[in-house]
């Protein structure tokens, strides 16, 4: 039976519970959980002041409750499941090297930022900087992928490294900016001045976008390594269009401004 | 008037970013006002002669009540200590010394201290943390710079002296002709009073500041740059590629920036492009980038909270060591989401100017203000200070925009006590109720010299 953590008091003011992950909590007992320093604002206070502990663990954490005050679940977890029921706070998944963190609800903020391997997988929407690195880091996202079944807003993947982010729904302004390496794939609309300053990396998308000046069209072609990612995000439960499995997608190469060697891939069937 | 006149040399004006210090100010002491200013401009004129004394304003009041200076101290304290998530805001029309007092405070309740950088130049200090900026003083700009470039600004209604004193007609060592030996260009989406000083008017379309600086940094770097550019941004490639041969062939270029840059879509990454632009430009000649800051002494904020904690503005000590992120601790998304439950104002008015669902939350928790007049932030207060007006009956330290710190030469004395004063107060206080939390049976070690030392 999975341990399961039952929010029974709303927080007043955003908790930080970056205890909840399974590294941490492997080794203890449920009186020993409870008793876990967490934050209240500017207060310490343990875990089991918000959450009733139930259950053993084995490698998965149930997270039960409206969680949507609550930041940093999950934060460096590097094995080991987590499910929440519901929506969560900021942070979650940040810099996580492994494992799997299944949201129910919505997610927030920061999701995954700069996480270095592992999945997180998210049935409703998400926040701003999804994958992305914290101001002032070089590096977003490293590795591992973040699946979102609705919409995501800005700056995702800012800077990512390598990696996957999938989008179910729509992306707002400057998907993939900065961008080292990796892929984003985003199947509704886009926002504006996606893959600014991109040095390497791909950029897919399905419908069509602004590109920015300083991309440059380079052919039309049929790549047959996305038909492997479409089915693999099928079999994951994203929708995915038949048409766009053989598809002809226009290659634009840039940014121009950096590397000049990422692309973006603009599906070009309709 | 009455024959009681003094009159103040070199005093300075702290309305907006220029940090004017060759005032004179004629002052009569018994009306306690001032009735005449020499060299300000429109704006330092109103600053200066509106300038009054409210001699029936009180100076400390617990929900609307008058009570002494002591209890509302004591109140202040209580209710910052009280909070799990107090936050400091404002800050940026108050002195250095003041400002350095909020910053402890913050510090040691644990709380979250921003100023009104975030809601105006802060896009400013994100970019700065990820491109890096390339600066100069303005007196530099004054001596040397052949070529200025105003982008999303209006200095002539914003920053009226700023032309004359530093930018433009002003004349210096190798700009000895002023206006003659410069050539100015002004980029904005509509004709302003600003306009007709330029050399050059560029009017893109609107919100499209972003791509015009990209495909900038791409013509500077020789790359090409899409053909339909004309059709995207309302500018053409020809008019580009001229402005390109004039950066890379000035001698000392210089880029001034307003919130017509910095709060349209992109934010950061406008003022991230414009600065990456000024870098690429150095391989080529001596190019600089400064924001056209506001307020009086909104630099000076920037500067004393990037000294105290490491970061510029959104700071958060819930945890006891300062952590930066915008978005999350920025005073306006933790009121829009309901997550403070006290706050400190110093010196700014959010009630009349932050988003409708955050001025809802911050009427529903404990205010603080500080403030040199009744405001709709102050009226709602539950602890209200009135505070005197720094630069013209407080002395202290204020950072011009170009972070030059100038001292501030005050006119005549005013009944209420200064920003300093009373944070001094509060500080002393929260200091003395968070080591009682700390210690109930008595200070040891570290403690007991901390509470020594307040003691002091």
């Amino acid at each position: 039976m999975a341990l399961k953590l039952k929010l029974h008091t709303q927080p007043d003011v955003p908790l930080e519970v970056d205890c909840i992950s399974p590294d941490r909590l492997q080794s203890l007992s449920n009186s020993e959980i409870s008793k876990q320093t967490i934050f209240h604002g500017n207060r310490q206070v343990n875990l089991g002041d918000f959450f009733d502990c139930i259950g053993d663990f084995d490698n998965e954490i149930i997270i039960e409750g409206d969680c949507s005050n609550i930041k940093h679940i999950g934060t460096a977890m590097s094995f080991g499941q987590i499910t929440i029921e519901g929506d969560v706070g900021t942070h979650t998944g940040a810099v996580m090297s492994g494992g799997e963190i299944n949201i129910e609800g919505s997610g927030a903020d920061w999701l995954g930022a700069e996480m270095l391997g592992g999945r997180i997988t998210v049935k409703g929407d998400a926040g701003h900087m999804v994958g992305s690195a914290y101001r002032g880091s070089a590096q977003g996202m490293q590795g591992g992928e973040i699946i979102v079944h609705g919409n995501v807003r800005n700056e995702m993947g800012h800077a990512m490294r390598r990696g996957l982010i999938a989008v179910g729904g729509n992306a707002d302004d400057f998907a993939g900016v900065n961008m080292l390496a990796g892929t984003i794939i985003v199947l509704g609309d886009m926002g504006i001045r996606t893959g600014a300053g991109m040095k390497r990396g791909s950029i897919i998308c399905q419908n069509i976008i602004d590109i920015l000046p300083t991309f440059s069209r380079s052919c039309d072609y049929q790549p047959s390594f996305l038909r492997q990612y479409y089915k693999y995000l099928k079999s994951m439960g994203l929708t995915i269009n038949d048409s766009f499995l053989d598809g002809p997608f226009e290659r634009w190469c840039g940014d121009s401004v950096e590397l000049n060697r990422g692309e973006i891939l603009l599906y070009a069937g309709k | 008037m009455s024959e009681n006149i003094k009159i103040v040399k070199n005093a300075t004006c702290t309305f907006c970013g220029c940090v004017c210090d060759d005032m004179e100010l004629h002052v009569d002491l018994d009306e306690n006002r001032i009735v005449k200013t020499k060299k300000a401009c429109v704006l330092g004129k109103a600053w200066f002669l509106e300038h009054t004394i409210e001699k029936d304003a009180h100076a400390a009041m617990i929900d609307g009540k008058k009570v002494s200076m002591e209890e509302a101290i004591e109140e202040a304290a209580q209710t910052l200590v009280k909070a799990k998530f107090p936050i400091t805001y404002g800050l940026s029309d108050s002195t250095s010394e003041a400002q350095r007092q909020a910053v402890a405070i913050s510090d040691i309740v644990k709380g979250n201290v921003d100023t009104t950088s975030s809601v105006c130049h802060g896009p400013t200090g994100m970019a700065f943390q990820g491109v890096g900026e390339s600066t100069s003083t303005l007196g530099e700009v004054k001596n040397r710079a052949d070529l200025v470039i105003y982008w999303g600004a209006n200095p002539a209604e914003s920053h009226p002296r700023h032309f004359g004193r530093y930018s433009v007609t002003a004349k210096g060592m190798f700009t000895p002709n002023g206006k003659k030996d410069r050539t100015v260009v002004i980029v904005d989406v509509r004709k302003t009073k600003s306009s007709p000083v330029a050399d050059i008017n560029i009017r893109p379309k609107i919100g499209k500041d972003f791509e015009i600086l990209w495909a900038l940094r791409a013509l500077v770097k020789g790359k090409k740059v899409a053909d339909d550019i004309e059709e995207q941004t309302g500018i053409s490639l020809e008019t580009l590629e001229d402005l390109v041969e004039r950066m890379k062939n000035c001698r000392f270029g210089v880029f001034f920036f307003g919130m017509g840059l910095t709060m349209p879509r992109g934010r950061h990454f406008n003022t991230g492009a414009l600065l990456a632009l000024a870098t690429d430009l150095n391989e080529f000649t001596h190019f600089v980038a400064k924001p056209l800051r506001g307020h009086g002494n909104v630099t000076g904020a920037d500067n004393v909270v990037s000294w105290q904690t490491g970061y510029p503005f959104s700071v958060n000590f819930n945890r006891g060591y300062p952590r930066f992120n915008p978005g999350e601790f920025s005073t306006v998304d933790l009121l829009s989401k309901g997550e403070a439950d006290a706050a400190m104002i110093i010196a700014s008015d959010p009630a009349s100017n932050f988003p409708k669902k955050a001025i809802e939350h911050l009427k529903s928790i404990p205010v603080i203000s500080l403030d040199t007049k009744s405001t709709l932030t102050s009226k709602d207060a539950h602890v209200a200070f009135r505070v005197s007006t720094y630069g013209i009956n407080t002395t202290g330290t204020v950072y011009r925009m170009d972070d030059v710190p100038i001292t501030l030469n005050p006119a005549f004395d005013s009944p209420f006590p200064g920003d300093e004063e009373v944070l001094k107060g509060i500080k002393k206080r929260v200091q003395e109720l968070m080591l009682a939390r700390h210690n109930a049976n008595g200070a040891r070690g570290e403690a007991k010299v901390a509470a020594a030392r307040i003691q002091e």
